[in-house]
């Protein structure tokens, strides 16, 4: 499947900002299963610097510098992505949850996998607590088969969680919304980390989209319209494997990876910091769309815009 | 050799007196002092015949010398401002061979810990040969992640490490914590050996102590290599807030780095950048005072934006060079000690030469198991201050009982890599003074290293604490100097006696700052300058009005020309009359929180003064410490004896007078002095016109009492008699105190004075600049003036004139004082974080 993305950022400020600095995570990467065709990032006002480079986790990273004064910000991150369909997987085929647990720890004579070690242990909003606790174990029984425990505790989301968008916000922590029990998919995201990685089992926080307009007869997913959030989980035989909490799906040819990180700090999109600007008003836009399979332009038809206004302090 | 004991009986018997209270050492433990049959160690000798010579008064005295030093330089106030009362001032002495052991161990760490920092950013071969655990790196805040795996990394993340260190009962050495994250105790080290060699001179002199000196004069050239030719080096602290702020000012003073907050930092194009006065000046190499956690806003997201955005860019870049690299902090603390011996021989091909007290990383089952059945024998602490909380909230360094983690064993179980276990060994012990003579304790101390052109140098010193039965000595209590003798070796390289503060000042002039001034410290002297001048009136107006209230003469003391005189600072509160109102004025103004009294003022003043320190002189500094920190001003009560009160405003306007004059004396006429000059001026500008305000808007009804007052407020009495010869008249008091240029406390000479430095600001167009532009017309319409005009009644018996000009100038002067911090001040609008786009309303609707 070939995708066209779209999403633009927009930033209007109170006050000219004399100063503002963008960390950007808008690049997607060619990862197993996705193949970037093309992609860019276009800033206005045209930053007088950008500094590109990768992360340790694999992300492509701009920085972009704005030193002269200006009252808004539009960033718009356009790509062209081949996926693939995933291919069936028998979870029941894969190695016991310990055994992850051991290649990342390096545990018992394993011999440590450098990948792994980083994504499992708890991070600030992917930290644990008894409830979390017991909510996994009734999942990760002694010897589960890491794959199985994965869908199963996903399933478990889905269903014991209510999508709600009124319900957190950007800075919650996994215990939080676990204890509402609601959320959107970037708690959903945090609460399954939290609990694979309280039993040190590494899982990577992935950020992305999804295709906004669903194949005809499907139903639209939860999440289209803006930057989504799922987990992957690690295998021997398989590597990474997604799953998607907030619809209950391994992620195939209709979702794109844009970056992957331990928890969103690691992947925010945009982030950054502006000087003197006062009141931020933010609208977020993105669209992703099948593209026709000979390449052409991307096409930058009307956006599906969301606003967030929010005051600053 | 005879030692004075032997010849003088008196001595002698004073010196068995001094060591009466020292008891025999403890077989099997250590001492510093006592060899184990009793007998003072020989390196000893001379330090207790010393002792014995001046006796507990001549003690007491060079102790009360030391601390007074230590005052003076600052190094005895932490965040809060109050000293410590645990430090003690006798030095511990150490041979060359005590010595040679631990400085051949601690280069070795210090290597180690490089090493181990610099593996786990770049090829993680300590992970992948399984050596570290891979919870001890990334199970923890510590790790910055936006600092690994990067294409160009530096060759080495520490340049500088420090270690706390003790001596086992044994007499081995061993270490008790490493510290790489943010090191630059160094400032400490150097102020705190200064203050005891002048109080110590005779002893510290006769021993030959080794000096720090080369040790930094290697640092330094190794920085020199690091900065190429050129470069700027600057030493990043969070400011005065923080208690490690002393040691960053004296460290940067002693280093001829420029002292920066992070405010002060710009990243462009990736390079570092601080603002000045002459625009943006890049920085090659920054000595980092700020901890990971805070020092780069850009990559540690969250609602407030601490630190310099995007500094790890200029890092990454190659542009920069970071001592210590962000992320150091990873290996700070314990975590090292564990893996200590196998990371020596893996990464060094060495045998570890200095043991770590005992330390279990508590990550693992098995740790967590040994460490809780053997709960009495260890102490659980975080190896991430941050991680404290987790611990129920408790301080950094003490035991996780339960807090909201609930018991520590399910604290463990879930956060286990955050934690260690730790031992604390039994201690050698050395000797403290006491009231009645030495008594002994157990000790610790904290040593210094940083590295050379080709390999690594420790300073030959350290400072020294008691360790507590608990095992964590308070964090200020490091005072004891510890002294190095010199060897017997005669190859050894002689000592070198010029400190190198000497030669550093001495290249500093070389090298003229100019507009390398940075934007943040102009604003901070001209505020210095206008906050001396604040102060010395309030002293001025409180000091005649005591003055007259206690000589009673009742025409110069009616209660109500005081309470006109004293509300020139004070607030009116018409609720009360005469004699009450009056004595509620001088309360508030001595005593009360309100801003224009004088504990306020000095304390503004006192903070103000700290900032400012690396920009003037340290006797200038010591000025504005001395009087701000007397503690007349805080005492409650004492103030009630006026004529206390008189001689303390005595004092205070000297040491401001004092201060004046030494910034005069010591300052070149360089952006710092004129920033400075430039808010006295001004400051004294609108002082003089509030004052002349009250004191001649009307023709009052004794009158010349009050202009007396105010002559005597200007400290222009003599001058006008001088001058004068006569009863006062108000059109020659005017024109003394408002229109002669020629006299200091005149109006007329501020604005002067004030036009001449803003004409020496720097400039980018052909043209005056805007605040220049503004106070030569106040100027030359003040010089078109007459005395006589100003002097001009109405029916009334008010001053139209004199009013409506005074009025005019201060409005000015605001005026002025708001282009000069736009044109000049780098607005330090905190930067703040972005809107984060995680979540947005489920709202299909919303449309832009």
């Amino acid at each position: 499947m070939r995708l066209d993305v779209r999403h633009r950022t927009h930033y209007r400020y109170a006050n000219p900002a004399a100063f503002s600095q963008h960390l950007l995570r808008l690049s997607p990467v060619t990862v197993p299963g996705q193949r970037v065709v093309l992609s860019s990032v276009n800033i206005l006002p045209e930053p007088e610097a950008i500094d590109t480079h990768d992360d340790m986790f694999g992300n492509r990273v701009h920085v972009a510098t704005i030193s002269r004064p200006h009252d808004e910000l539009e960033i718009i991150a356009t790509s062209r992505i081949d996926r693939a369909e995933r291919t069936a997987l028998i979870f029941e085929a894969s190695v016991p949850w310990e055994a992850t647990r051991a290649s990342a720890l390096g545990l018992d004579e394993a011999t440590p996998v450098a990948e792994l070690s980083p994504y499992a242990f708890p991070s600030t909003m992917s930290a644990p607590d008894p409830a979390i606790e017991a909510y996994v174990s009734e999942t990760f029984q002694p010897g589960r088969p890491i794959l199985a425990g994965a869908q199963e505790l996903m399933s478990r989301i889905f269903h014991d969680f209510a999508y709600d968008t009124e319900a957190t916000g950007a800075e919650t922590l996994a215990t939080e919304s676990f204890e509402l029990k609601r959320g959107v998919c970037q708690d959903f995201a945090h609460v399954m980390l939290a609990a694979m990685r309280s039993l040190r089992i590494p899982a990577r926080y992935i950020s992305g989209y999804l295709r906004t307009v669903p194949p005809e007869g499907q139903e639209r997913l939860q999440g289209a319209d803006a930057s989504h959030a799922w987990v992957s989980v690690w295998d021997p035989a398989f590597g990474w494997v997604d799953f998607d909490p907030t619809n209950n799906c391994v992620p195939g040819a209709d979702h794109v990876t844009l970056a992957t990180g331990r928890d969103y700090t690691d992947v925010a999109p945009v982030s950054g910091i502006v000087v003197g600007a006062g009141r931020q008003l933010l609208s977020v836009g993105v669209d992703v769309v099948a593209a026709p399979e000979a390449d052409g332009p991307v096409p930058s038809g009307p956006a599906t815009i969301r606003q967030m206004q929010q005051q600053m302090q | 050799m005879l030692t004075l004991s032997d010849v003088d009986p008196g001595i002698a018997e004073i010196r068995e007196a001094l060591l009466a209270g020292y008891r025999r050492p403890m077989p099997g433990v250590h001492d510093e002092l006592l060899a184990e049959d009793g007998s003072v160690r020989p390196h000893w000798q001379r330090m207790i015949d010393w002792l014995a010579e001046i006796g507990r008064p001549g003690y007491e005295d060079a102790s009360a010398d030391l601390l007074r030093l230590r005052t003076e330089s600052g190094i005895a106030f932490a965040a809060n401002g109050a000293p410590d009362a645990e430090e003690d001032t006798l030095p511990v002495i150490l041979t060359d061979q005590d010595w040679q052991t631990l400085e051949d161990g601690i280069l070795q760490r210090a290597r180690l810990a490089d090493a181990a920092v610099t593996d786990v950013y770049t090829d993680r071969r300590t992970l992948g040969a399984g050596l570290l655990p891979p919870g001890l790196v990334y199970g923890g805040p510590a790790f910055a992640a936006h600092c690994a795996g990067w294409s160009r990394p530096p060759r080495n993340w520490v340049h500088i490490y420090e270690a706390d260190v003790g001596r086992t009962a044994d007499g081995r050495w061993v270490i008790l914590g490493d510290r790489v994250d943010t090191p630059l105790g160094d400032g400490w080290l150097l102020s705190n050996r200064i203050a005891t060699s002048q109080a110590f001179a005779d002893p510290f002199i006769e021993l030959g102590v080794r000096r720090l000196a080369s040790h930094y004069a290697r640092f330094q050239d190794h920085l020199g290599q690091m900065m190429g030719w050129d470069g700027r080096l600057a030493l990043l602290t969070s400011g005065e807030k923080d208690p490690r702020f002393f040691s960053h000012a004296y460290f940067a003073r002693y280093m001829d780095a420029a002292l920066i907050e992070p405010a002060d930092l710009t990243v462009r194009d990736g390079s570092a950048f601080v603002k000045t006065l002459g625009g943006l000046r890049r920085i090659d190499v920054l000595l980092r005072g700020v901890s990971d956690a805070s020092v780069d806003a850009l990559h540690r997201p969250g609602r407030a934006a601490f630190g310099a955005p995007a500094l790890s860019l200029a890092a990454r870049s190659g542009s920069l060079k970071i001592v210590n690299g962000i992320g150091s902090a990873v290996m700070a603390h314990r975590a090292l000690a564990p893996y200590a011996h196998r990371l020596a021989q893996f990464l060094l091909g060495e045998d570890l030469l200095l043991n770590d007290a005992p330390c279990l990383w508590l990550g693992g089952a098995r740790a967590r198991r040994q460490v809780l059945d053997e709960r009495e024998a260890w102490r659980i602490v975080p190896l991430n201050s941050r991680d404290a909380l987790l611990a129920g909230g408790a301080e950094f360094g003490v035991t996780g009982g339960s807090g909201d983690g609930g018991d520590i064993e399910t604290l463990l179980g879930r956060f286990g890599e955050r934690f260690c276990a730790v031992q604390s060994p039994e201690l050698a012990e050395t000797a403290f003074w006491t009231g009645d003579g030495l008594t002994r304790a157990p000790w610790m101390m904290r040593v210094f290293a940083s590295r050379t052109q080709d390999g690594w140098s420790v300073a030959p010193g350290g400072v020294a604490t008691r360790v507590p039965a608990s095992g964590v000595p308070s964090a200020l209590g490091f005072g004891k100097d510890v002294w190095v003798l010199p060897g017997t070796d005669p190859t050894a390289p002689s000592v070198t006696t010029t400190t190198r503060l000497d030669e550093r000042f001495a290249q500093a002039h070389l090298r003229r700052t100019g507009r390398d001034l940075l934007s943040r410290v102009a604003d901070e002297l001209f505020w210095l300058g206008r906050n001396a001048e604040r102060a010395e009136s309030v002293l001025r107006v409180l000091g005649v009005c005591v003055q007259r209230h206690l000589d009673g003469n009742r025409t110069d003391s009616d209660p109500d020309l005081l309470c006109d005189v004293i509300e020139i600072h004070a607030a009116k509160d018409d609720t009360l009359n005469g004699a009450a109102r009056y004595r509620d004025a001088i309360h508030r103004l001595t005593r009360g929180e309100e801003i224009s009294s004088v504990p306020s003022i000095l304390q503004i003043l006192r903070s103000g003064g700290m900032r400012a320190r690396a920009s003037i002189s340290s006797e200038s500094w010591r000025y504005i410490e001395r009087l701000c920190s007397d503690r007349r001003w805080q005492a409650r009560g004492a103030l009630r004896q006026n004529a206390g009160l008189v001689r303390l405003i005595e004092d205070s306007l000297q040491a401001l007078a004092a201060f004046a004059g030494s910034a005069q004396e010591n300052l070149t006429r360089n952006y710092a002095w004129r920033f400075l000059e430039i808010g006295r001026r001004l400051e004294r500008g609108v002082q003089i016109a509030a004052v002349a305000e009250q004191m001649a808007a009307r023709a009052y009804p004794q009158e010349e009492s009050r202009l007396r007052a105010w002559l005597t407020l200007s400290d222009s009495s003599s001058a006008y008699r001088s001058r004068y010869m006569m009863t006062v008249q108000p059109a020659a008091v005017l024109d003394l105190l408002i229109l002669d240029e020629t006299n200091p406390r005149s109006l007329a000479y501020q604005i002067e004075r004030l036009e001449s430095v803003l004409h020496e600001l720097p400039t980018e167009v052909p043209y005056r600049r805007p605040e220049h532009r503004r106070a030569l017309k106040l100027l030359t319409d003040l010089r078109l003036f007459d005395a006589d005009a100003l002097a001009v009644t109405d029916e009334d018996g008010l001053r139209p004139v004199l009013t409506e000009f005074l009025t005019r100038c201060l409005s000015d002067l605001a005026e002025i004082s708001d282009l000069i911090s736009r044109a000049f001040f780098a607005h330090a609008d905190a930067p703040e974080a972005l809107l984060s786009q995680a979540r947005l309303p489920h709202d299909e609707e919303a449309a832009e």
